[in-house]
Parts: structure tokens; C-alpha cells; sequence
């Protein structure tokens, strides 16, 4: 059994670390781990839900806005929603999903129509990632429980 | 509050600090509110604007800072701080994913204390507490400062004659019916009323003008004249306190020093003794052994307010001393003196004419104006008004403590008759029993939340339903009316003239005692966030638990 908890930290370890280092994740997703403990064990979890649930309603509200058959683009309202992800996805350490709203933003500022399709396309497909990613960390570390061991911390230097 | 009291609260602090936290985005209100409570404030979130407005607006005294975000979609966070800024004057902290220095320029310029970026880092509000200091810090020195100026020979000259201007002008206004209020009214809050206390007690009551009084408040919108018939309503039933209390006093003292002075000079000396006219003198006593407990601060304008309430009408209830329920009738005063002077007539009290300021004259629009805003005489309401109210309140009470009504650990009257004896000594011990329970509730509360020291158990119920465990119906109603019940809590003692209802009184208030303290019990260091997520359930959505599944 201790091999086996043994290999499956490793894995978590070595799973977590790629993450960081493929851009996922970063230095905010580390203090969101930091604030869950006994009290809140389910903190990260329960974060992340939240951001996913905001990453539909925000994407849908771009799209709508995106949406040439109601009448004109209203790229501000893009602007609202592109901010609003920013800003979520910076406080929970979704590294990637970030930057492409840095880019959206510019594209929606200079009101450039295709650059902002292509950023919403972008966004879909990389929140999804993300969320592929992170359910298959979280199913290590339930199996890691589940074989009677802890969810080492992982350093990322 | 007493220096010891000041100290042990500030002991907490910032511990259990009162933050209000608005943003729209859920993901990064619920990072805000964890981060919050790993500092150990007492936290409130809030995804609308308009609902924090609302927070804020029952009651400014439950919070010590609020952080907002800037982009929300019912309100500008620019706006919500303007208006947090001008009507509730507590400290806000912007929140934005913009790290445009023009957002910054714009928060600073709207008044913002602090503009923080997304990601917000636990460092960063880990400090958050100093803008409270601060803010509290620059309140203090606005009216010390002014108060300085005003120490001048010069200026006492000037007040001089202003005050002679001005007293003509009020003794015109004398003349008009007392009851008469001139529109439009200006609202008397707890926090006006202190502020308005706390310049009186700068200036000396015979020196306060109202233009003095005016400046040193310090308050937007508010006119010489707002100042002047507070000043004078104030003025008149200090008066008529003093005159009743000369009576008293003089009748009371008579008998008892003639049993006590036998040996000694006898009924000259016991006048000579006492120097200043008998009725300020008691008066002044009884505001000094007041002063030094600051819970008779609020006794004090109880009395007070139920002098000038029922000067008028105090003739047709008889003056029974024995009748504990009695006391506070309207005739608190020349209770107070007469034990005083019973217990201990040769203790000088000094004359401090400034500290008979402290015993405040809650006028009686205050009150009423905000229990009731029908009444239109808040001079000399009608008694069978005042017994509606206490009614409404005691029913409003009772409904409320249904959950707990069996608590009833202390003997029926102890706090009751305590109270009306003498006053200052057990009003003390209620209040450090509050302060203690209070204090176990890491709760840090503003120094301006003394306004209502001695109803703290009705105060303090609703600060529990905080970090307590699911709001029950009851609590939140309590939370929903706190100035309706303690106000109507503060009449209803004053009116508490009825021997019975002193009785009812007394049973609410030991309940209400020990059901706080029972609350507070549970909620001791109770930071999970689980019962958290409960108390907050009213205005967080509720989430969905991260499938695993995919």
C-alpha cells in the first residue's frame, strides 16, 4: 500500500509540476492551495467551480456581443466581460486563460471584429483545457486519500 | 468607554474587524472573503451594490471598512464609494483588475483609502486595518484642533459676544411654540447627537454656540440653525433637570444630614459645605459618578430624554420612590441625587460644568423621528403613544427570543431594580459582563457604537448571526430593525413607568443577556467557513461543488 501511495504522490507531484511549467497554472494558483487547510478543505475545489461556472456566463455574453445578426457589435460590452475574466481568472492562477484576455482586451479597444472572434474561440478551448487538467489532478489527489496517504505539497521552484 | 475598556478592545484589534466586501465576480468574492478571514477580520460579501448601500444604510455602526470593486454592473464602484464616503464617512478600499494609474487617479480622487490590484495578495490586506486608524485618528484631531483655536483670549471675547448675539436670537425663538419643528428636520442619528455632545463638552455648556458647536461637528448640510434649536431644546431641559433636582435634593438632604451631622456644624455647615446651589451641585455629582462609567453616558441621556419627555406630564404619576419601576419615569435624577447624598454627601464633587454636557438631552425628534416618523410633537408626546411603542417593541422582542425565551439564569429583578437604585456602579457591571461577551465574540466595534452601551444585549444579538450558524428567521429580523429595537428599546425605558412593565422589561433584557451570551458562546472562534457560508447565505449564491466527473 505505501508504494502505492508512494507512486501515486509521485505522480500528483510530477503531474502538478508540468502544469506550472506548461503555463496553466501559476504563482496565484499556489497561494489559493495556501489558504485551504482543515477548516476548508474543499477551498480550491470549490474556487474553481465558481471560476468555471463565471468562464460559461462570461463566454456566452461575449459571444452574444460578438453576435452580428442582432445589429451592431457592441465591443464595449465584449470589453466588460473580457475585464471580468481577467480578473477571475488572475485570482485563481489560470495562467493562460489570463493572457488571452490581455490580448482580447486590445483587440476589443481597437474594435478589430475577426482578432476578437479568434480570442473568444481561444478562450473556450483553453478554459476547457484547463478544466480537462485540473479534474485529473484532483483525481490523483482522491486517489492519494483513498489509498490512505497525503497530498504532498509541491514546491515549484 | 474607560480606559481599561478602551484598551482591551483595541487588545483585539484588528481581529474581528468589520469589512463589507462588494464585487460582482463570485470567483473573486469568494477568494476575497477567504483571504479576509485568514486575517482574522469579520467579514460580509455582497456581489451587488445596491445591497451593500442597503448593509450600510440600516446600520453604519456594524462596519469598519469596505472594499469594493470598481467595475460593477448595478452601480459604478466609484459611485458606492462616493456615497459610502458622504453618507457613512468609513473607509473604502478599491478592488480592480485595471492597473491604469487613471482608475487609481480616479479612486483617490473619489476618496478612496487604498486602490488594490487583482490578484489581490493576503499581504496587501493583512494591512488594511491601518486606513481604520487612521480615519478614526483624523476625526479625533479635526475637533481637537478647532477646540485649540478656541482657547484664545480672543476668541473667548468674540464668543462672547456672539453668544450674547445669539441668545437673543434663540430666547426670540423661545417665544415660539417649543413643539413646532421648522422643515425641513434635520435627522438627530446617535452619530450626529455625539458629535454634536462631543463639541458641547469642548466648549462648556455655557459657552457653547451653536456656531461653535456648528464648526466643531463638522458636518455637511447641517446649519447654524439645525445647531441652534438642538442647542436650545438641550439648554431647557437641563434646566428644568436642574430646577427638579434642587427639590429633590434639598428635601432629601435636609433629613438626612440632620440624622447624620448631629456632632458636627450642623445644618449651616452641611449647606456651606456644599457650596454650589444645591441642584447643580447634586446635578454635577451625579453627571461626574456618570462620567466615569461610559455606559451612563447613555444613562445619563436616558435620563435626560425622560426628563424633558415627561417634565410635563410627570405630575399625574406619583413620585414613589419604593416603586422601582418607577424610576425611570421620568424623575431618574433626583433619585440619583438623593442616594448620593444619602451615601456620601461629603465626597466634593466637583462642579465640572463641561462633564454636565455628558449628561446629553437626547432630544426628542431623535428618537422619535426615527421610531416613529408620524409624531409631531416630539417635545411632549403623549404618554399613551410612548405606551404603544413600548409594546410594539417588547412584542418585537419577545417574537424575536421565542428560540430562547427559556434562558433566564439571572434573579428577575437584580438588573432591573440595580439599575434604578443606583445607577452607576451596577450599570458598570452590566457593561463589563457585555464588554467581556462582547470581546469573546472577536468582534472589534467603533468606540462610536457606545451610543448604545446599555443595550448592548439587544446591540450585540445581532453581530453573532454573523459568524454564527444559519440566520434564523429571528435573527434576521433582529438584524433587520437593530435601531428600531434599540431605540425602542430606550423608550420603552423611559416610559417604563408602570410597575409591571418594569417587570417585562426586566425579563427581555436578562434573556436577551444570556441569550447573547449563549450565541457568543457558540460562535467563539468560530472562523470555519462553513458556518460562514451559512451566515452569509443571504448574499452569496450558493455554488456547485467542482464535479469530479467529467
Amino acid at each position: 500500500m505505501d508504494a502505492l501511495i508512494a507512486q501515486l504522490q509521485r505522480q500528483f507531484r510530477d503531474y502538478t509540476i508540468s502544469l506550472y511549467q506548461q503555463g496553466f497554472l501559476d504563482d496565484q494558483f499556489t497561494e489559493l492551495k495556501k489558504l485551504q487547510d482543515d477548516g476548508s478543505p474543499d477551498f480550491v475545489a470549490e474556487v474553481l467551480t465558481l471560476f468555471f461556472e463565471d468562464c460559461v456566463k462570461l463566454i456566452s455574453n461575449m459571444a452574444r456581443a460578438l453576435d452580428k445578426t442582432t445589429g451592431t457589435v457592441d465591443f464595449s460590452q465584449v470589453g466588460a466581460s473580457v475585464h471580468q475574466l481577467k480578473g477571475s481568472s488572475s485570482s485563481v492562477g489560470a495562467k493562460r486563460v489570463k493572457a488571452l484576455c490581455v490580448s482580447f482586451k486590445e483587440y476589443c479597444e481597437a474594435k478589430n471584429y475577426e482578432g476578437c472572434v479568434r480570442c473568444l474561440q481561444q478562450v473556450d478551448i483553453e478554459y476547457k483545457a484547463l478544466k480537462t487538467k485540473l479534474q485529473d489532478m484532483f483525481n490523483l489527489e482522491k486517489q492519494i486519500i483513498q489509498a490512505g496517504g497525503r497530498v504532498p505539497q509541491v514546491d515549484i521552484n | 468607554m474607560t480606559m481599561e475598556q478602551e484598551i482591551e478592545v483595541l487588545d483585539q484589534f484588528p481581529v474581528g474587524m468589520r469589512v463589507l466586501a462588494v464585487d460582482d465576480d463570485q470567483t473573486c468574492l469568494r477568494i476575497l472573503q477567504t483571504l479576509l478571514h485568514r486575517c482574522q477580520y469579520h467579514v460580509t460579501t455582497t456581489n451587488q451594490a445596491q445591497t451593500a448601500l442597503e448593509l450600510l444604510r440600516e446600520n453604519k455602526n456594524k462596519f469598519d471598512l469596505v472594499i469594493s470593486d470598481v467595475d460593477m454592473p448595478d452601480m459604478d464602484g466609484f459611485k458606492l464609494l462616493e456615497l459610502v464616503g458622504l453618507e457613512m464617512d468609513l473607509p473604502v478600499i478599491m478592488l480592480s483588475a485595471h492597473s491604469d494609474p487613471k482608475y487609481v487617479m480616479k479612486g483617490v480622487k473619489h476618496g478612496a483609502c487604498d486602490y488594490l490590484l487583482k490578484p489581490v495578495r493576503i499581504e496587501e490586506l493583512k494591512n488594511i486595518w491601518q486606513h481604520v486608524v487612521r480615519k478614526s485618528k483624523l476625526k479625533k484631531n479635526k475637533s481637537s484642533v478647532s477646540n485649540g483655536a478656541a482657547n484664545s483670549d480672543k476668541a473667548n471675547r468674540k464668543r462672547k459676544e456672539q453668544y450674547e448675539e445669539e441668545e437673543e436670537e434663540e430666547r426670540g425663538n423661545e417665544n415660539d411654540d417649543p413643539t413646532a419643528q421648522k422643515k425641513p428636520r434635520v435627522l438627530w442619528t446617535h452619530e450626529l447627537h455625539n458629535k454634536f455632545l462631543a463639541a458641547v463638552d469642548h466648549l462648556g455648556v455655557e459657552k457653547a454656540v451653536p456656531k461653535k458647536i456648528l464648526d466643531l461637528m463638522n458636518v455637511d448640510k447641517l446649519t447654524r440653525e439645525n445647531v441652534a434649536s438642538h442647542l436650545q431644546k438641550f439648554r431647557v431641559a437641563l434646566k428644568k433637570m436642574s430646577d427638579e433636582a434642587n427639590q429633590q435634593a434639598t428635601r432629601a438632604a435636609i433629613e438626612s444630614q440632620l440624622m447624620q451631622m448631629s456632632s458636627h456644624k450642623g445644618l449651616g455647615g452641611f449647606y456651606h459645605h456644599r457650596g454650589i446651589p444645591v441642584g447643580s451641585g447634586q446635578f454635577h455629582g451625579g453627571a461626574t459618578m456618570m462620567r466615569h462609567y461610559p455606559s451612563n453616558r447613555n444613562l445619563g441621556r436616558l435620563n435626560s430624554f425622560a426628563g424633558e419627555m415627561f417634565q410635563p406630564v410627570s405630575s399625574s404619576f406619583p413620585r414613589n420612590h419604593n416603586n422601582g419601576g418607577n424610576t425611570l419615569q421620568g424623575l431618574p435624577l433626583p433619585q440619583l441625587e438623593e442616594l448620593q447624598i444619602n451615601n456620601n454627601i461629603n465626597k466634593a464633587f466637583p462642579s465640572f460644568t463641561s462633564q454636565q454636557n455628558s449628561i446629553m438631552v437626547a432630544p426628542n425628534n431623535l428618537l422619535l423621528l426615527e421610531g416613529h416618523p408620524q409624531s409631531s410633537s416630539p417635545g411632549f408626546s403623549p404618554h399613551f403613544e410612548m405606551n404603544k411603542r413600548q409594546e410594539h417593541w417588547s412584542n418585537t422582542v419577545l417574537s424575536t427570543n421565542i428560540p430562547q425565551s427559556d434562558v433566564h439564569s439571572k434573579p428577575d429583578n437584580l438588573e432591573w431594580n440595580a439599575f434604578c437604585d443606583s445607577a452607576s456602579p451596577l450599570i458598570n457591571q452590566n457593561l463589563d459582563t457585555n464588554t467581556t461577551s462582547f470581546c469573546r465574540n472577536t468582534d472589534f466595534r467603533s468606540t462610536n457604537a457606545a451610543q448604545t452601551d446599555f443595550f448592548y444585549p439587544l446591540q450585540m444579538n445581532q453581530q453573532p448571526t454573523n459568524n454564527s450558524g444559519p440566520m434564523t428567521e429571528a435573527q434576521l429580523f433582529r438584524s433587520s430593525n437593530p435601531n428600531e429595537g434599540l431605540l425602542m428599546g430606550q423608550q420603552k425605558l423611559q416610559s417604563g413607568f408602570m410597575a409591571s412593565d418594569a417587570g417585562s422589561l426586566d425579563d427581555i433584557v436578562n434573556s436577551l443577556m444570556t441569550q447573547e451570551q449563549s450565541q457568543s458562546e457558540f460562535s467563539e472562534g468560530d472562523w470555519d467557513l462553513d458556518g460562514l457560508a451559512h451566515s452569509e447565505h443571504a448574499y452569496e449564491k450558493p455554488y456547485f461543488p467542482f464535479s469530479l466527473s467529467a
